[in-house]
């Protein structure tokens, strides 16, 4: 497996993840949780040139200082109903599904820190399926 | 030489081949993703997105709006959907007949392939003990409001749902080949009777010449081309137009990569006060069937999905989302699917990169407006304690790009699913619907491909 993804990459993940995902109530924090190690996994059929944007993106969120993460998550938040499909629009309302689907699938399912041990977000979430094979 | 070469497995490659192969035919069946089986289909959420889309989960048209899923393995969306089988109504076929000019666009015309698709599938419609808690809550306020409603026949045979199987696991494959997939369906069964198949093998480049057709593509990072009598496509509404458009038809038919819709879909929750589990047992047993919605061009169907998908939907960051995602076992779910105009547009960009283009119209919001209203009296009437949209759609059912129709500066293959203007190149998928016909495709380019089948075999 390809290791797309620089030790700076995974920090400016972390950093926005603990924003879109904080500690609160029995949920832990999403940088407790992060399955960091997964991500070059979850891009196995994501274009080169796009998993190298990501890359560079994640990298340069990592020494961005935390009040310009905290506007950039509000812009994400909001994205989707902004009319503009302009540049801006577009840029935001992609890195709003991008971010939230790595941090998503790091955090809620079974793609998290295997050293974690307290209760897992899809434990919290008490979600279980049976897969019955006769 | 192989008599067919069939590009793409999924409901219409998958069909074609198999009826093609039982003909007596000798038939090469590409596809660009891999084969998986019941024992081999990833078995997580995260590993399904990962493994079974192109582009690693979600593709998005130029906007950013509108997400489409496009699956990458052997048997194509049918591995994935949830195999429900509709055939279409007078409205669909009329509208189909009239936009194109084909006269065997009807019922009639159209019964001989479904009834031998039908008849190669096992077959299920829901009853009431099988519903589950969102499809209950469902049933109970359309009744309670007058809307007619419906139970899915659904392609499937034995689920486990007496054993307590949860069939949300199906999303990522089913793992007891009880879903009626193309894989199951067709594919399996045709590999015994010596169908090929090439996996891994994405074409880029086909070209004509007089008595056959030569396809080029990339297998493992190494070029690879294979040469076909007849070659028929069969990669799905962006496959298809993509590999057209690469091989440079699009100046001799203008038409090409026109006609795009999608059946945007919209999801509706409502947090209940009691456990819903809406994820438990067969999740999706029961649909709107209201010729009022079906005038008015949308339906509603009773929809859920595990929690990253779930968790993509709200799109309200902090300790929010977390507590909305602590009441995932209470959430009662509908979507609103509309009969979109086939307004959108497939094309490429100078790297080969799929360019598409989808805006509503005003008659699309008009049809979301009148169908949201409806799903809000439903939430409200089932006793929501809270109601909430999600902002982000997705296209599920891709169709159009290489349209069928009489008229070469308008379509991109004549009645006979021959592109115009070859002899030897066929498209028998999504991508030649004329427009979208607001029922579930899936059967009827599965009898799209037995009508080819028997066209090819004659």
């Amino acid at each position: 497996m390809a290791n797309h993804f620089s030790n700076a990459a995974k920090k400016g993940l972390s950093r926005m993840g603990d924003l879109i995902l904080p500690a609160s109530g029995e949920f832990p924090k999403y940088s407790d949780v992060a399955g960091l190690q997964y991500l070059d996994e979850l891009v196995v059929n994501a274009p080169k040139e796009d998993i190298d944007s990501l890359n560079l993106l994640l990298t340069i969120l990592s020494f961005m200082p935390t009040f310009i993460l905290k506007w950039l998550i509000g812009k994400m938040a909001t994205s989707q109903s902004n009319p503009s499909n302009g540049f801006i629009g577009v840029t935001f309302r992609q890195l709003d599904v991008g971010l939230k689907g790595l941090v998503f699938t790091t955090y809620y399912g079974e793609k998290i820190n295997p050293n974690y041990t307290g209760k897992t977000p899809e434990q919290l979430v008490d979600f279980k399926i049976n897969r019955i094979v006769d | 030489m192989h008599d067919f070469i069939v590009v793409g497995s999924g409901s219409g490659g998958g069909s074609l081949a198999y009826y093609l192969t039982k003909g007596g035919a000798k038939v090469l069946l590409i596809e660009a993703g891999k084969m998986y089986r019941k024992d081999t289909f990833p078995k997580s959420e995260a590993d399904t997105s990962a493994q079974l889309y192109w582009g690693g989960g979600i593709e998005f048209d130029k906007d950013a709006r509108m997400g489409f899923l496009r699956t990458k393995m052997v048997g194509g969306s049918s591995i994935v959907y949830q195999c429900l089988m509709d055939r279409f109504d007078d409205i669909a076929f009329n509208d189909w007949k009239s936009e194109s000019g084909v006269d065997w666009f009807n019922n009639q015309d159209m019964a001989p392939h479904y009834d031998a698709v039908e008849s190669d599938m096992l077959l299920h419609t829901f009853v009431e003990s099988e519903r589950n808690g969102n499809a209950r809550l469902f049933v109970d306020a359309c009744d309670k409001l007058d809307y007619k409603w419906g139970a899915l026949r659904r392609g499937q045979g034995d689920c486990g749902a007496d054993k307590g199987n949860d069939c949300l696991a199906c999303l990522g494959g089913c793992h007891r080949d009880s879903k009626q997939s193309s894989l199951v369906a067709f594919i399996q069964k045709g590999e015994k009777l010596g169908l090929e198949i090439q996996t891994e093998v994405e074409i880029g480049q086909i070209e004509s010449n007089k008595d056959s057709v030569t396809i080029k593509g990339i297998n493992n990072g190494k070029p690879i081309s294979f040469q076909g009598k007849k070659v028929i496509l069969c990669g799905g509404s962006f496959g298809s137009t993509k590999m057209m458009l690469q091989s440079g038809y699009k100046s001799k038919l203008p038409a090409l990569g026109n006609n795009f819709a999608s059946h945007p879909q919209f999801m509706w929750f409502g947090l209940q006060k009691e456990k819903v589990d809406a994820h438990k047992l067969m999740f999706q047993s029961v649909a709107s069937k209201d010729p009022n919605f079906r005038k008015q061009g949308f339906k509603l169907e009773n929809v859920f999905a595990p929690p990253i998908s779930i968790a993509m939907l709200y799109t309200i960051y902090g300790a929010k989302h977390q507590q909305y995602m602590k009441r995932y076992r209470h959430m009662q779910c509908i979507e609103v699917a509309i009969r979109d105009e086939n307004n959108g547009t497939i094309q490429i960009d100078n790297k080969g990169k799929l360019i598409v283009t989808k805006r509503f119209t005003d008659s699309d919001m008009l049809k979301k407006s009148k169908g949201l209203e409806v799903i809000k009296n439903i939430l409200s009437t089932s006793g929501a304690e809270e109601v909430f949209e999600s902002s982000l759609y997705f296209g599920l059912h891709l169709m159009g790009g290489c349209v069928m129709g009489i008229d070469p500066n308008k379509s991109v293959v004549n009645p006979d699913f021959q592109v115009h203007g070859e002899s030897n190149l066929y498209i028998a998928d999504s991508s030649i619907y004329p427009n979208a016909p607001g029922i579930n495709p899936g059967l009827t380019i599965k009898s799209l491909g037995h009508r080819l089948a028997q066209q090819l075999i004659k």
